[in-house]
């Protein structure tokens, strides 16, 4: 048995430098982590060698002159180990996918289709720089030695039958990659190198590390045998279109996106799954708006991500497409579409059947859909189920996703038997309904000896002849939107004849940040 | 005129954002009479109210409010004494017997002490707003009547606060209805938490500390608006338009409240003395036997200072006071505990007299008045220092014993919101995530001088934070509010207050974390404003690091050292001195006394008076430090700053350098009274009269010209006394400090191995780390051996060798060794030696890997085999099988046989069964190193310098000793392990350096520039190189820094002490 194992040394790097080589010229870092506080996850040699190391804060890292900072983008790293394992498949259907930057191959029986170990490497490789990709090969004739032969030499080595442990030997023992408890018992034993480690006798380790002392033992001298644990081809429901000529409307992409979802859908239904999630990945043509950073965004400048979640998985590539030219429509990229990438959350179709008796509420897809029309026409947010929030901001309240209830809402019996309670302990119950002006109504209000007289809004004045206030409130000072507000319940009596001549009570209130008068709304 | 009645401050910790100061300030300034302060559980603000109060005229009414088992608040006022005596108790047995920082009034509790409080209905947090949320208006008037029943129908008043809320005003309309149908008094409040409307923003955030919320997550917990702040009467009228009464019962009610804090009604325990004697008597024929004993029966000039003393304590009654301190030094004498006086009570003949300090005032002329006068109408201070530890504990409990749970307590320290812990805080509550609160936390406080380039903006930026954002400037301004506002109440690691009676009348008591403590809830400085006597028994490392060299040296050398006779001029002592070697010496051994010692030259005890006195911030700010070096070399002569405090100065040739002699300059020079010098020194003591010290320059400047003392001598004269306004050291508290200094000279000096074990054990103390301590006692020619498992006890211990004794570090030294394992190995190995490391790990079952290899990486398990060459890492081969033994049941026939043989011991030498050897290799030199400084922070092999020293002489680096031989302005390169950073706040920016190598230490000065250039190298390395001038001036050697580089010469961690 021959194995071969391919690693790319530095692999977060060549993900980001593979799609655009020209960064190869200058020194690239690769940051993480939520802005204000990223910091470098990743550098090339140039970066080192200019100062910048791993851990550095991004504000550090960009007071190196040369250097080019930018956010790490795991689908390109996702890709780029999808190219890694194309590689693999190109030569062997044997594969293992054993971490993001490494796959092992099994050779056998290849060589007279490719020659010998040397020239499978030397075709490994050229594949690897063809995909952009910088890597080492080793081939050995077993699996772990490929793989730490792969990980600690450059190049391609090919390990001869019985050369295994001499040539591993200079390897160091971080190598084998130990437990960090282990790897404390070698740094303690003085143990540094592979060779130091095969010396010890394999009994006294065993008596001291048990079974990972002998794995490692048999690791460092190229004895450890194990079978492959093969791949199976790629089950990631994604499909990826990119374009030569960007497009700018949604009839194309409609179209664009059909022919994706049909796909998609496809090959769910062949594995007889639905799709619990769809996830839009774009990537726009750059644009000078584009490359102003945003502080704490989710949307990386140059590309567009929309995702939507299904209430039940759905196969239907028609009802797909509508939600999410919906979707489009609603919330559009800012600049042309230069690739597409969809990606389906996989999950098992609805198998359930509805109860005889129970309340028929409408299907869930035609509610999803309707949902989406409904969002399309009054906009994001402003469809769901209002929630009061614990604030004392008036008026204040949250949409929560639209779920159909499961239990009815309490009767009017009920409803009353709770306000007579409430009445009877004394408690301040405010016995009208109350009809919130959304938005408020601009007003104008004046005052005699402290107290409104008079009040004007929507063409309408009226006499105050009662007043009750100010109610003050104010808060979130530490945000942008703090507010300070004086409330007044007035009852006023219009002027002008009409429906709205009897007199009414009004919730007025005075914005002090905004500085102006408006009615909050009406007691029924 | 409306009255504030219903007020609290910061001290009602996290449910108040203004100090009491700010709030009496705005009352005063609109004219307001009186004012309540109302805190949460306690009277903690009531000494700082009080004072403030009675500063600005303005009648300060005492109560509290007082949680209830329902959960309510009583809200209560001090009418009289016996309701300021009622409501200390209430709230005493409330907190003792609940946890820390609880409590909870049952109800008939509250009825058995209502007497003398007035009770108001309360805010939202009141019963009666309880009552009526529960059950409407009927439970409401139950509720009203409940506490018309306890506190009496005309000590009820019904509250209502207005701010602008709907719920509150419908609970004030029936509260109105209530008032009206029981027929009791309105009174209108604001509720105060407050005293501007932005301190709004403190108090959101205090209430997300409190219930470990955020801002964005604690809802309508947070103000619903800032009206809690202190209202005028005009808006607090105009808000009670229609219910005037409510207004002006306020000034009604405030005018029954009589009681104020000048009438605590406090007593001084009396002392129980033999039937027939008088306490002054009994004093009097102590002090009589002591005197004798200490300047014998002919010294007529201690005899006439002495009864000038008993003089005045019988007439201030203090001979009570002097026989309880003497008590409890007796106490510690008795016990063996060593005890030493500090404090102004040094400048007394009778506390020297009766041992309770041990310098002598008539000797060294120290000024009685400091300690004691007439005039001053206060406690005098006695401060006992006290070895730190269970030593200290022992004389505390003593105190406890004597006087009663509820005649002695603890002192509180009040912790205030500063630098870091308020970064944390407000951090969490603004949602800043971890790691930027790490950042910003980072950035508080941590160098001590600021650089006047080094603004905010920039150390942002280089944290890689932007102060533009708004959580950030949010985060700032925040932290800039909080500062100094009380957090929570801690301990004072000393005062004690004793009382005749129950201290619980006087002051409410709390448990202190520390179990079988009581703590009052003032602070020492509240204490004494409140004219409550207190005695400070204060824990000094340096005490315990004597005591145990004294009880090694019985042991071991058999030789009996008495402190106090020491020789007077011994020339080891002072010739040390004079060179600066110094290291480990109490209070001469930090860099800044070093590089003084070599120009002062001390020659005799009071030299070391001043050397401990000079080099405190006080001089140095002052300028005083050079005059006087240079007066004292004869390079000048000196000068007096006004013919007229020649005197004064005379002994510090010119110089002040102590308070005492500020107190005589303001007295002679301003005419300052003694009270007057009083209130001079009490502002020079604390931090927060920084406004009282400016009055003071008035009064001293109106003095001082009224005596024609004008110009250039008054500023210089007002320079002086103001530059010790927080550091000044007095004279009789510094010859306190030289006692102990001398002390641990001549036992370094002449017990060297004893004093070394002693410090090592009673780390972390001084100046230095124990690296350093072992380096320099083995310049000194001290022999350090290892820690070993079979030698080694937990504390450093001394062994006889040929020439002399030899200090064995003990195994506290092993980071990660449990204290209790290594006593058990210690216990075993008396029982038996140990034979091998299974043998170890056997009869030590409960040691676990990390310890055994631990103990195995520094070598301690060595000396466990009898195979010569069984080094670290054979242990270390040993201990990872010893650790992994199999169950009984898989145990080799040959293990079991061990473990049979272990347990039959039958006093018959064993034999070691023949030890495996390990197939790793020996370490080397460097990962010896690493491991001793890994394991344990130390070495007792060569530095880390002695092995690179040939390479570093082939470069042309000067060792430190080679230093002394070359002459000023040499250019020189050093290089060692940096022990210390130092960047003080007097230096201008300056950075001092210590380096260390095989042969001593070498300083280093680096600019500000240098600094600013190089900081991560400096600060980021272990090991330096630093190229420079040498500046050799009167023996006091250093290298101004041209250039700084990092040095590898080893992993190794030397550790360093950075004074931030």
């Amino acid at each position: 048995m021959t194995f071969a194992s391919i690693f790319v040394p530095n692999f977060l790097l060549q993900a980001a430098v593979r799609t655009e080589p020209a960064l190869r010229e200058r020194g690239l870092a690769l940051i993480d982590g939520n802005p204000p506080l990223s910091t470098v996850v990743a550098i090339d040699e140039t970066a080192a060698q200019l100062g910048i190391e791993i851990g550095m804060t991004k504000t550090d890292a960009e007071q190196f002159a040369g250097v080019e900072v930018r956010p790490r983008v795991p689908m390109q790293e996702k890709i780029a180990h999808a190219a890694l394992l194309d590689i693999g498949w190109s030569i062997s259907p044997r594969l293992e996918d054993t971490a993001q930057d490494a796959i092992v191959l099994d050779l056998s029986g290849l060589s007279s289709l490719f020659g010998a170990e040397q020239a499978i490497g030397a075709r490994l490789a050229e594949r690897l720089k063809a995909c952009g990709l910088r890597g080492n090969v080793a081939i050995a004739t077993n699996i772990e030695t490929a793989r730490i032969a792969a990980r600690g030499f450059a190049g391609i080595t090919v390990i001869s039958p019985g050369e295994e442990s001499p040539s591993l030997s200079e390897l160091p023992v971080s190598a084998l990659s130990p437990s960090v408890e282990t790897a404390g018992v070698f740094s303690r034993w003085g143990v540094t190198t592979c060779a130091d480690l095969a010396h010890l006798p394999i009994l006294d380790l065993s008596e001291r590390l048990g079974q990972q002392g002998v794995y490692l033992h048999e690791l460092a001298r190229g004895a450890f045998a194990r079978s492959l644990v093969i791949a199976e081809p790629a089950h990631s429901f994604q499909e990826e279109l990119e374009l030569d000529d960007a497009v700018e409307e949604l009839e194309p992409l409609s179209f664009l996106l059909g022919r994706l979802l049909d796909q998609l859908c496809a090959r769910l239904t062949a594995r007889s799954l639905g799709a619990a999630a769809i996830r839009v990945h774009c990537n726009l043509q750059p644009s000078f708006e584009n490359t102003v950073e945003v502080f704490q965004t989710h949307q990386r400048p140059g590309e567009y991500d929309t995702e939507m979640q299904l209430p039940v998985p759905v196969c239907d590539s028609k009802l797909l497409l509508k939600l999410l030219r919906l979707r489009l429509q609603l919330n559009p990229p800012d600049a042309p579409i230069q690739k597409i990438t969809l990606t389906a959350d996989a999950a098992r179709p609805r198998v359930t059947e509805g109860s005889l008796f129970s309340p028929s509420f409408p299907d869930p897809e035609k509610l999803e859909l309707t949902i989406a029309r409904l969002v399309h026409v009054v906009g994001e947010g402003n469809v769901g189920s209002p929630s009061l929030t614990d604030t004392y901001r008036p008026g204040d309240f949250e949409m929560r996703d639209f779920r159909i209830p499961r239990e009815a809402s309490p009767t009017k019996r009920g409803r009353d038997r709770a306000r007579r309670t409430a009445e009877e302990r004394g408690n301040c119950t405010i016995p009208a309904s109350f009809r919130v002006f959304r938005p408020a109504v601009p007003a104008t209000l004046h005052f005699g000896a402290g107290s409104p007289v008079r009040a004007a809004f929507q063409g309408l004045r009226g006499e105050v002849r009662a007043a009750s206030g100010p109610w003050r409130t104010s808060g979130d000072w530490w945000q942008e939107d703090s507010w300070q507000q004086d409330e007044w319940d007035l009852e006023i009596h219009f002027q002008e004849a009409g429906e709205r001549s009897n007199p009414g009570i009004y919730r007025f209130y005075y914005d002090s940040l905004g500085r102006g008068w408006f009615v909050r709304g009406v007691y029924d | 005129m409306y009255i504030e009645l219903h007020a609290r401050s910061a001290f009602s910790f996290l449910e108040g954002a203004s100090v009491p100061e700010e709030l009496v300030g705005l009352c005063a300034e609109r004219g307001m009479p009186a004012l309540a302060l109302l805190d949460r559980d306690g009277v903690y603000g009531a000494p700082r109210f009080y004072g403030a109060a009675k500063k600005h005229s303005v009648r300060a009414h005492v109560g509290a409010e007082v949680t209830s088992t329902a959960g309510w608040r009583y809200v209560l006022l001090v009418q009289s004494r016996a309701g300021y005596q009622n409501l200390c108790r209430l709230i005493t047995q409330t907190k003792l017997r609940a946890k820390k920082g609880e409590g909870q009034v049952r109800p008939e509790e509250m009825a058995e002490r209502g007497g003398g409080l007035i009770c108001l209905t309360g805010g939202q947090e009141g019963p009666l707003a309880y009552a009526l949320a529960k059950g409407g208006i009927e439970q409401g008037v139950q509720a009203v009547e409940e506490l018309c029943r306890i506190f009496g129908r005309e000590n009820v008043y019904v509250e209502l606060q207005r701010h602008f809320c709907r719920e509150e005003e419908a609970h004030n309309q029936a509260a109105v209805r209530i008032a009206r149908t029981l027929k009791l008094p309105l009174l209108a409040t604001n509720g105060v938490s407050f005293a501007r409307p932005q301190q709004r923003e403190v108090l959101d955030v205090f209430t997300c500390i409190r219930h470990h919320q955020t801002l964005l997550t604690a809802g309508r917990l947070l103000c619903s608006n800032s009206e809690r702040y202190f209202k005028t009467h005009e808006e607090m009228s105009q808000l009670f338009l229609d219910l005037p009464e409510a207004i002006a019962n306020t000034e009604i009610l405030s005018s029954r409240l009589h009681f104020t804090l000048n009438d605590l009604g406090y007593q001084f325990p009396i002392y129980p003395v033999p039937d027939g004697e008088s306490q002054m008597h009994f004093l009097r024929q102590r002090t009589l036997e002591g005197r004798i004993r200490r300047y014998g029966p002919e010294n007529e000039r201690a005899r006439e200072q002495v009864d000038r003393e008993l003089a005045l304590i019988e007439k201030l009654h203090l001979a009570g006071y002097f026989l309880i301190v003497w008590d409890i030094v007796r106490f510690c004498r008795e016990k063996n505990i060593l005890v030493q006086g500090r404090g102004s009570a040094a400048n007394s003949a009778v506390c020297y007299s009766l041992g309770i300090t041990a310098v002598d005032p008539v000797g060294m002329d120290l000024l009685f008045e400091r300690f004691l006068s007439e005039e001053r109408g206060e406690w005098p201070d006695i401060d006992l220092d006290l070895p730190s530890g269970d030593q200290r504990e022992r004389a505390i409990q003593y105190v406890y014993q004597r006087y009663g749970k509820l005649g002695a307590a603890m002192t509180a320290n009040v912790i205030t919101y500063r630098g870091r812990s308020a970064a944390r805080e407000i951090g969490k509550a603004l949602s800043l995530d971890p790691e930027t609160l790490d950042r910003l936390a980072a950035l508080v406080g941590s160098w001590e001088y600021k650089d006047p380039n080094d603004t905010l903006e920039r150390q942002f930026h280089d944290a890689g934070l932007d102060i533009q954002h708004r959580k950030i400037r949010n985060f700032l301004e925040l932290c800039h509010a909080v500062q100094d506002l009380p957090r929570h109440l801690g301990q004072h690691s000393g005062g004690m207050v004793v009382c005749q009676g129950q201290l619980d009348s006087v002051v409410p008591l709390e448990p202190a974390t520390m179990p079988g403590r009581v703590v009052v809830q003032w602070d020492k400085e509240d204490c004494a404003d409140m004219g409550i006597v207190k005695i400070d028994l204060l824990g000094l490392g340096m005490m315990a690091v004597l005591e145990e060299s004294l009880h090694l040296i019985r042991e071991r050398y058999a030789d009996e050292i008495d402190l106090g006779h020491l020789p007077q001029d011994d020339p080891a002592v002072y010739t040390a001195l004079e060179k600066a070697d110094t290291v480990g010496m109490f209070q001469v051994e930090s860099r800044a006394q070093m590089s003084c010692l070599p120009r002062l030259q001390p020659k005799c005890f009071y030299d070391i008076v001043v050397q401990v006195a000079i080099i405190r911030p006080g001089p140095i700010v002052g300028n005083m430090v050079h005059p006087y070096l240079k007066r004292r070399q004869g390079r000048e002569q000196p000068e007096y700053l006004h013919p007229s405090l020649e005197p004064v100065l005379k002994r510090t040739l010119g110089v002040p350098l102590f308070q005492e002699q500020l107190l005589r300059m303001a007295m002679i020079a301003a005419g300052f009274t003694g009270g007057e010098a009083e209130e001079l020194r009490r502002a020079m003591g604390f931090k927060r009269s920084q406004t009282r010290m400016r009055e003071i320059e008035v009064k001293l400047r109106r003095g001082m010209t009224a005596k024609g003392i004008i110009g250039e001598t008054q500023e210089h004269i007002v320079q002086s006394i103001t530059s010790f306004a927080l550091y000044g050291f007095p004279e009789s508290h510094a010859a306190s400090f030289a006692l102990i200094a001398y002390a641990s000279a001549w036992l370094k000096c002449h017990y060297l191995a004893a004093f070394t074990a002693a410090m090592l054990n009673q780390q972390p103390m001084g100046f230095y780390r124990p690296a350093t301590l072992v380096k320099d006692a083995q310049r000194h020619g001290l022999r350090l051996k290892p820690i070993d498992v079979t030698r080694s006890d937990w504390k450093c211990t001394l062994e006889k060798i040929s020439a002399g004794f030899a200090v064995r570090v003990g195994m506290c030294y092993i980071k990660g060794l449990r204290q209790e394992i290594a006593l058990e190995i210690v216990r075993q190995r008396k029982i038996d030696r140990f034979e091998s490391i299974e043998d170890l790990k056997q009869r030590v079952p409960d040691i676990q890997k990390v310890e055994l290899t631990a103990l195995a990486e520094v070598g301690a398990l060595n000396f466990l085999s009898n195979r010569q060459g069984f080094h670290r890492r054979d242990a270390l081969w040993q201990v990872e099988r010893a650790a992994r033994r199999p169950g009984p049941l898989l145990e080799t026939p040959e293990a079991s046989l061990r473990t049979d043989r272990a347990e039959e011991r039958n006093g018959t030498p064993n034999q070691s069964p023949a030890i495996e050897q390990s197939p790793l290799l020996r370490m080397t030199d460097e990962e010896r190193l690493v491991a001793d400084f890994r394991g344990t922070g130390m070495t007792v092999g060569p530095h880390p310098m002695a092995y690179r020293r040939t390479e570093m002489k082939k470069l042309g680096i000067r060792t430190a000793i080679e230093l002394k031989k070359l002459p000023d302005g040499a250019y020189v390169q050093v290089a060692g392990a940096v022990i210390a950073r130092q960047r003080p706040g007097t230096a201008k920016g300056f950075v001092f350096l210590s380096l260390e190598d095989e042969t001593g230490i070498a300083n280093a000065i680096l600019t500000p520039q240098l600094f600013e250039r190089d900081h991560a190298t400096i600060v980021h390395n272990q090991f330096l190189l630093i190229e420079g001038a040498l500046q050799n001036q009167e023996n006091v050697i250093s290298v101004k820094a041209q250039r700084v580089k990092p040095l590898t010469i080893s992993r190794a961690e030397p550790p360093s002490h950075d004074f931030h």
